[in-house]
């Protein structure tokens, strides 16, 4: 159990070349010891090939990584003491799962076969598959599959556990259901452990921390519910949230933002944080949109419009709703209680709430405010 | 329905009669071979080929002998006995030569081996008569293998000459890498990167790798491998002439090309007797591994 420490590593590929590709620029964080933090972007992004640096599979074209203190750039990945989960679980086929549990132990151990025996029989157990031990891979499902590679990576009691996106081959209730497993079992461990993904619920239920990556560069790094509510720049809060936030394209002139869709009066306080920015993006989450059926008198905040499609998701609705003054313009989302029943075509209004919007410089992409969370509540105690 | 049915019956014939024609062309000089082998030297006259011998009922057939197969046993043994010793380990050899290259062209990566195999698959197009000078100086006036391999005939059965067969071993396992390894390759490459890099992780080096998961996967490609080069090896004619030349060395190709020939005229039953003996352990391996290589072949 040790702490992970990525000091501006860089990847290059074909390096010098025409066909020179950064995967991964720059990239500096901390990963403290049992801690499970969570590597999530879109495809291309450079999380795989962080791992894969990690594990000692690619070469470090620039930068350090460090287990405990040990500088690992020049380690071999069998000296590493790092255990990995593949996508596509990487069993031996012509092994038993017995004995694809066991090679790493005699491999890299000098453990004697009883204690091998003992040690896997042990985890076997404890994923659930004592009596698939002498079954070949062939012979079992894809969630039997992966818990034997979880397994064998548990077995070694490395000091990380890298995985590379374990559950994208199960179905979806399968995936829930190792969702919650895996979080159990690597708090039970206490190991420290990377996790790649593309999916950002797996990254915001299952995480400590997460990393949010973009090509090659790290958009921030942070609680799961800071990524959500003080999201760094633009990307983070267009990639974190589901349905994701809305973004409205504005220009700013004497406290008043002008876009195609509507205008919107900045509260002066919020107005004095911006600096000199005028040409911003303004973002607002589904679910900070509040929602009134009937079209009555309309206050500084509310805007007229006409629903286009109704998606019941079950315990909410996402609602695409479009500016009764804009017709031409896109869509935006607002979720709302399940319970509540709207149609395509039905007049509504919508508020956005000055408490709930954040802000971004279009030059930069930075998050100039975020939404304020001084109405939160905490759960007050009985 | 009738239509259908109509159109497809003259194809269906034609098919057939096509398949039977190749088949009849194909198997028709061994149907003569046969039928010759099982005539008594004596009574052959050479004049009803695909006829087998029944005199005194079909005239002009011959009388039926099984003679010439004794004969053919009898002359052929040692030359049998010598193949077997040179097919078996240049096989194996080069079989798992073949395959520890592909291992490590294919699944492990290192600077300029793009370049090697390049090379390598330049060696299967040396054509064996452009080298046939160059591996008879080498064998003979290079190498002095001949007294390097004299202290091991005190071993029972092991005898002075045996040192022509080790040179021709050698020289079959050299040629026959070059074709182990394209086919091995082939076979590397659908293996899962993924498994590879698993058993790099979970503490195995490279030739561990190679003992205890790629050459169990293997199992398959050497069907096929070993199928081929047996042949190949079996059959070969020229490689044998020039390193072994004459003598107690002989393989069975090379005691094929006298036998039955002298001086008072040619032993024609004998001469197929001794033909169809000498394919006869390729023909047995390819009934025992045929399906193996066609499936590996096309795959």
């Amino acid at each position: 159990m040790a702490e992970l420490t990525l000091d501006s590593v860089t990847k290059v590929f074909n390096e010098g070349g025409s066909d020179e590709i950064v995967a991964v620029d720059d990239l500096s964080m901390g990963i403290e010891d049992g801690e499970f933090l969570v590597l999530v972007g879109p495809s291309g992004c450079g999380k795989s090939t962080t791992l894969r640096m990690v594990a000692g599979l690619e070469t470090i074209t620039g930068g350090e990584i460090r287990l405990g203190s040990n500088v690992i750039n020049d380690t071999s990945p069998a000296d590493r003491d790092i255990a990995m989960v593949f996508q596509s679980y990487a069993l031996y086929p012509h092994m038993t799962v017995r004995e694809n549990m066991s090679f790493g132990l005699e491999e890299s151990t000098e453990m004697p076969d009883g204690e091998i025996r003992t040690k896997v029989e042990g985890t076997a157990a404890m994923m659930g598959i004592e009596e698939l031990l002498d079954r070949k891979p062939a012979d079992l499902s894809g969630g039997q599959q992966q818990r034997v590679a979880l397994g064998r990576a548990i077995v070694r009691d490395p000091e990380a556990f890298l995985m590379d996106e374990p559950l994208s081959n199960l179905d979806a209730k399968l995936r829930a259901t190792m969702r919650t497993e895996l979080q159990r079992i690597q708090e039970d461990l206490g190991v420290t452990t990377v996790y790649v993904t593309h999916d950002q619920t797996e990254a915001m239920t299952m995480g400590d921390r997460i990393a949010v990556l973009n090509d090659g560069v790290l958009q921030q790094v942070g609680t799961p519910l800071e990524c959500y509510h003080t999201p760094n720049n633009r990307f983070v809060a267009g990639f974190i949230g589901e349905p994701s936030m809305n973004f409205f394209r504005m220009t700013l002139a004497d406290g008043v933002l002008s876009g195609d869709e509507f205008s919107y009066r900045l509260p002066a306080d919020i107005e004095s944080t911006l600096g000199d920015a005028t040409d911003l993006t303004l973002g607002v989450r589904p679910e900070d949109i509040e929602f009134a059926s009937e079209t009555g008198d309309l206050d500084e905040y509310d805007y007229e419009c006409v629903v286009d499609v109704v998606e019941p998701v079950g315990e909410s609705n996402n609602v695409y709703l479009r500016f009764a003054d804009a017709p031409e313009a896109p869509t935006f989302i607002i979720a709302i209680s399940g319970m509540r029943n709207v149609s395509s075509g039905d007049r509504v209004v919508a508020t956005i709430p000055p408490d709930a919007i954040h802000l971004f410089d279009n030059r930069t992409g930075e998050a100039l405010k975020n939404r304020s969370l001084a109405a939160v509540d905490g759960v007050t105690p009985r | 329905m009738s239509t259908a049915e109509d159109g497809r019956r003259p194809k269906r014939i034609a098919l057939y009669v096509v398949l039977v024609a190749m088949a009849a062309f194909y198997l028709t000089p061994i149907l003569t071979g046969l039928m010759t082998s099982i005539t008594s030297p004596e009574s052959y006259t050479g004049q009803s080929p695909y006829l087998p011998p029944l005199e005194p009922l079909l005239p002009g057939t011959g009388s039926f002998s099984l003679q010439p197969w004794t004969t053919a046993l009898g002359e052929l043994g040692r030359g049998l006995a010598n193949s077997f010793i040179l097919v078996i380990p240049a096989t194996v050899f080069s079989g798992l030569f073949g395959s520890m290259a592909a291992f490590g062209l294919t699944n492990v990566d290192w600077r300029g081996q793009v370049g090697i195999y390049a090379t390598l698959i330049a060696g299967i197009f040396i054509p064996y008569q452009a080298v046939l000078v160059p591996l008879t100086q080498f064998w003979y006036n290079v190498v002095p293998l001949q007294s390097l391999f004299a202290p091991l005939t005190v071993l029972p059965f092991v005898h002075e000459y045996h040192w022509k067969l080790v040179a021709l071993i050698v020289t079959h396992t050299a040629y026959g890498i070059p074709i182990c390894t394209l086919l091995f390759r082939a076979h590397y490459k659908k293996l899962s990167d993924e498994m590879i890099e698993a058993a790099r992780l979970d503490g195995a080096s490279v030739a561990t790798i190679y003992r205890r998961i790629v050459l169990p996967l293997s199992i398959p490609m050497f069907a096929v491998v070993f199928i081929y080069q047996f042949t190949q090896i079996w059959n070969d004619l020229l490689f044998a002439l020039t390193i072994i030349q004459f003598g107690d060395a002989a393989v069975v190709t090379q005691e094929l090309v006298g036998i039955g020939v002298s001086q008072s005229g040619t032993n024609f039953p004998l001469r197929m007797a001794a033909a169809l003996l000498a394919a006869l352990p390729t023909l047995v391996v390819y009934v025992l591994f045929g399906d193996k290589f066609a499936e590996g072949v096309t795959a």
